[in-house]
């Protein structure tokens, strides 16, 4: 009994979470938020349903790290919904608040929605630290592919490893990702 | 009225002006940075001057080191700016906030190799800290913003005197 006790705390803490941490090989965590320019919610379920895959991209308005990818994000918004990939970014940082994001993503441009993570749920859900920082999913919900876009910021003309790109390439062709986890890097996400 | 000049062109000039960026190669990190100040205490701090939470704790570790004698204790900075943006971004920061550190520039195009050269488990998240005992060994990492009190600390941990 008393062992029964000291499990409820924890018990209530993973249903709070949604279950385990996001784990490369397991199913992704399932989250549901609002775009940070209004409309309905965006939920992982809706689409997984749809889609080969989808991408997700921790993302911020302030981060130089993150804003060297803005054109990057803002192609890849315009050429995956063609090859059945979904994209949507993800803003979990506490100093940036939904109308900085929102006019952020309308002033890169970005064609795919970017959601706000209020108190950062959805980043501890992921355990995720930096921006950019990348998960891909493929149809069946399970984490693909946990790292970076690539491993320049600033020199975009120049990349040597696409790992997002191989990641994507190698899941539409029903092969492995090469490359499952590599390590993101850049600003951390703001919880404070 | 010359001498008066040349003192108050003295009063102007930083106190310290921080030491020109050298290149470090991941392979280089182990001999070049810690091998050589075995004997004391050795705070390295890796950063990035687009890294917020870094250019705020500089100021801490250069504050928490004044407590401790140079034969005692050894800091280095290395930075993980980009080699295009680096070496005018890294020298203009120091200088401005009069860090007198030396600094090492990451020469690696993918931070990833830098990262897995330092220490493996670190996830890349900056700034962060590791501090290394008398003998060169891994003894504290600090991982985001600490404040002078959380340096000092951890110094004063490894120096067997907490």
């Amino acid at each position: 009994m008393r062992k029964a006790l000291l499990a409820l705390p924890l018990l209530a803490s993973l249903a709070l979470s949604g279950g385990e941490p996001a784990k490369v090989g397991a199913a992704a965590p399932a989250f549901s938020l609002p775009s940070a320019a209004g409309g309905a919610p965006v939920a992982l379920k809706d689409l997984v349903a749809k889609n080969k895959a989808t991408v997700v991209i921790f993302i911020a308005t302030k981060c130089p790290y993150s804003n060297g990818y803005n054109e990057r994000m803002a192609k890849l918004g315009r050429d995956l919904p063609a090859q059945g990939i979904a994209l949507v970014g993800i803003n979990s940082n506490k100093s940036e608040s939904a109308s900085d994001v929102a006019e952020h993503a309308r002033k890169h441009q970005f064609t795919f929605p970017v959601l706000k993570d209020e108190g950062n749920k959805v980043a501890d859900l992921y355990n995720a630290q930096h921006t950019p920082e990348v998960f891909v999913i493929d149809s069946n919900g399970t984490l693909v592919y946990h790292g970076r876009i690539d491993e320049t910021y600033d020199e975009p003309k120049n990349v040597k490893s696409p790992d997002l790109q191989n990641a994507l390439t190698a899941l539409l062709s029903g092969k492995p990702v090469p490359a499952a986890e590599t390590k993101a890097f850049g600003c951390s996400i703001k919880r404070v | 009225m010359r001498l008066f000049l040349l003192a108050l062109l003295a009063t102007l000039a930083p106190l310290q002006a921080a030491e020109p960026v050298k290149h470090l190669l991941p392979a280089q990190y182990q001999d070049r940075v810690v091998a050589l100040r075995k004997g004391r205490v050795l705070v390295v701090n890796f950063w990035a001057t687009w890294c917020e939470p870094c250019r705020e704790e500089m100021p801490a570790l250069e504050r928490a080191s004044r407590a401790f004698s140079s034969k005692d204790l050894a800091v280095v900075l290395v930075s993980l700016d980009s080699a295009r943006l680096g070496p005018t971004a890294v020298p203009k920061f120091l200088e401005s906030k009069r860090i007198p550190f030396v600094c090492w520039l990451a020469k690696s195009r993918d931070p990833q190799t830098f990262i897995d050269a330092v220490d493996k488990n670190w996830d890349g998240t900056l700034p962060y800290t590791m501090i290394y005992d008398r003998t060169g060994k891994p003894a504290l990492k600090l991982t985001g913003r600490q404040t002078v009190e959380s340096f000092s600390e951890a110094i004063r941990k490894v120096m067997g005197k907490a």
